[in-house]
C-alpha cells in the first residue's frame, strides 16, 4: 500500500488495545488523560477519513477506451 | 441417351428424400452462423466440429411462427438467446427444394439439452481452475476494514453502473469513495478479452485500490457466457485484490462469480454491500468511543469516590486525635491543679508550724512568763562586759526597772567587773 496517513486498521488495533487497556483498569489517572487523547483522536481521525474530507475524489468516467 | 432435366433429377431426389426419410430427426450440432430477417424468419448454419474442424454442415431455417415462440421460450430457460457457437439439439425435418437445395427446418430445440451442455462447459471450466489451484485464490484475500478505493469495470453507459455510482456517491451517511471506472465491453464475443485488458490496466495502478468491482447489468439477462469463460474466470481467481462482481443476472452464478471473492446479484447490490460494510466499521469506531466514554466516566467517579472517602477519613481521624489531646491536656491540667494545692497546704502547714514556734520565741512571752530583759546601752547583755556603775535596764511584763552594777562576774569566774 501506497504511504497512507492513516491505516484503518492500525487505527482499530491501536483504539482497540487502549479500550482494552482501560477497561481493563491498568492506567492510573494521569495516563488515563493521554491514552483517552490519543483513542479519541485515533476515533476522530476515522470518521473524518470515512468522510472523505481530506481527499478529493471520485475521478470517474475519464480514461482510456 | 435417355435423360433426365435437372428439375426432374431435383424432384426424383426430394420424392426419394421425402418417402425414405422421417418427418423429422433430432440432431446435435452446433449453430454456425445465424441472421434474422425483417419479416422474422431466422437463417442459420448447422455445423458438426472436430477440433475446431467443421466436419460437417446444413442450412437451417426457423420460420417466423415457430421462431417466434422458440427464441423466448429459450431464452427463458437457458438465460441466454440462440447464437452462434451455441450447441443445441433440435428438432429438424430434411428438405429439398428444386431451386434452393437441401436445407433442414428447424421445428423445435430442446434448451434442457443446451442446459446440460453448459453445465457440461462449466464444470470443465471449474475442474480446470481446480486443477489450477487458483479456484478459490481470490476469496483468500482479506477485504479491508474499508474498501473505500475501488476500481470498476464496467460499461459507462450501462444502466447498473448509474446505478452504482449513484448509490455510492449518495449514501446517507456521507461516505466518500474514491472510484474510476476502466471501461470494457461487457457482453457478446470480445466481452471476456476487454475485461481482462481492464483488470490489466487496473493493475497498473493496483497499489490505489482496495478492491476491483466488476458491474454489468440492467438490460437483458442474456449474454453471460463471457462470465463462463475459463480466461477470465482464472484472472479474476488470480487478482491480487478482492474481486466483487455485481453481474446482473437471476440464473445460476457464473463461473466468475464463484471465484470472484464477493459475488452480489446487481450493481446496487454491490454498492449497499460497500456501504454496509464502512457503516459497520463507522457503528464499531462509535462502540469503541462509547466503551471509552464509559469506561472513563466510571474511573473518575471511582477515583472521586476514593478522594471524598479519604477525606472522611482525614476528617475522623485528626478529630479523634484532637479529642485525645485533649483529653490528656486536662487529665494534666487536673493533675497540675492537684498538685499545687497539695503543695500549698503543706507548705501553709509549714507555715503554721514555724508561726507557732515563733511565737513560743517571742519575748513578750518569755516576759509574761515572768522573765526580764535586761539591756546596757539598748543592747542585750551578752557578751558585752560590764564595769560597775554601768546602768542596766530590766523589763518584765509590767515593769521598766533601771539599775546600777554593783559588781559582775562571768559565771565561769574568768572575769570580774
Amino acid at each position: 500500500m501506497a504511504k497512507k496517513k492513516l491505516s484503518y486498521k492500525n487505527a482499530v488495533e491501536e483504539i482497540e488495545s487502549i479500550v482494552d487497556k482501560i477497561e481493563n483498569g491498568e492506567p492510573d489517572v494521569d495516563e488515563l488523560a493521554e491514552l483517552v487523547k490519543r483513542a479519541a483522536g485515533l476515533i476522530k481521525e476515522c470518521k473524518v477519513k470515512l468522510k472523505g474530507t481530506e481527499d478529493s475524489l471520485s475521478e470517474t468516467l475519464e480514461e482510456l477506451e | 441417351m435417355e435423360h433426365l432435366s435437372l428439375h426432374a433429377l431435383n424432384n426424383l431426389i426430394k420424392t426419394t428424400l421425402d418417402s425414405q426419410l422421417d418427418p423429422s430427426y433430432w440432431v446435435v450440432a452446433e449453430i454456425g452462423e445465424m441472421r434474422n430477417t425483417q419479416n422474422g424468419h431466422c437463417y442459420l448454419e448447422l455445423v458438426d466440429k472436430e477440433n475446431d474442424r467443421v466436419t460437417a454442415k446444413v442450412r437451417g431455417t426457423i420460420w417466423s411462427y415457430t421462431y417466434r415462440n422458440l427464441s423466448t421460450w429459450f431464452e427463458g430457460m437457458t438465460g441466454q438467446a440462440l447464437q452462434p457457437g451455441l450447441k443445441i439439439l433440435c428438432n429438424v425435418a430434411v428438405q429439398f427444394h428444386e431451386l434452393y437445395g437441401l436445407s433442414v427446418n428447424i421445428k423445435d430445440i430442446d434448451a434442457n439439452f443446451t442446459l446440460g451442455e453448459r453445465a457440461r462447459r462449466r464444470k470443465e471450466v471449474i475442474d480446470k481452475l481446480v486443477a489450477d489451484g487458483t479456484f478459490d485464490m481470490n476469496r483468500g484475500h482479506a477485504l479491508p476494514l474499508v474498501p473505500q478505493r475501488i476500481a470498476i469495470i464496467s460499461s459507462p453507459t450501462a444502466a447498473g453502473f448509474g446505478d452504482f455510482m449513484d448509490q455510492i456517491e449518495q449514501n446517507s451517511r456521507g461516505y466518500k469513495f474514491s472510484a474510476k471506472l476502466y471501461k470494457a465491453t461487457m457482453q457478446g464475443d470480445k466481452a471476456a478479452l476487454s475485461i481482462i485488458n481492464a483488470m490489466m490496466q487496473v493493475h497498473d495502478h493496483i497499489e490505489n485500490y482496495d478492491a476491483l468491482i466488476i458491474i454489468r447489468g440492467g438490460g437483458s439477462q442474456v449474454d453471460l457466457d463471457c462470465f463462463d469463460d475459463y480466461e477470465l474466470a482464472s484472472h479474476i481467481a488470480q487478482y491480487p485484490i478482492p474481486v466483487l462482481t455485481g453481474i446482473g443476472h437471476e440464473r445460476d452464478e457464473t463461473i466468475a462469480d464463484l471465484v470472484a471473492h464477493t459475488r452480489l446479484k446487481t450493481p446496487t447490490a454491490v454498492a449497499e454491500f460497500l456501504i454496509s460494510g464502512i457503516i459497520a466499521f463507522d457503528d464499531q469506531l462509535d462502540e469503541y468511543f462509547s466503551r471509552l466514554f464509559h469506561s472513563v466516566n466510571q474511573k473518575i467517579n471511582v477515583e472521586k469516590q476514593r478522594l471524598s472517602s479519604l477525606g472522611y477519613q482525614l476528617k475522623g481521624i485528626s478529630k479523634e486525635k484532637t479529642a485525645s489531646s485533649n483529653y490528656t491536656l486536662s487529665h494534666l491540667m487536673h493533675k497540675v491543679k492537684a498538685a499545687a494545692k497539695n503543695y500549698f497546704h503543706q507548705q501553709q502547714k509549714k507555715l503554721d508550724l514555724a508561726d507557732n514556734t515563733m511565737k513560743f520565741l517571742d519575748p513578750q512571752q518569755v516576759l509574761k512568763r515572768g522573765y526580764t530583759i535586761t539591756t546596757v546601752n539598748g543592747k542585750l547583755i551578752k557578751n558585752t562586759t560590764l564595769t560597775k556603775g554601768d546602768v542596766i535596764v530590766s523589763e518584765s511584763n509590767n515593769y521598766i526597772i533601771t539599775s546600777t552594777v554593783e559588781s559582775s562576774n562571768k559565771k565561769n569566774g574568768k572575769e570580774k567587773a
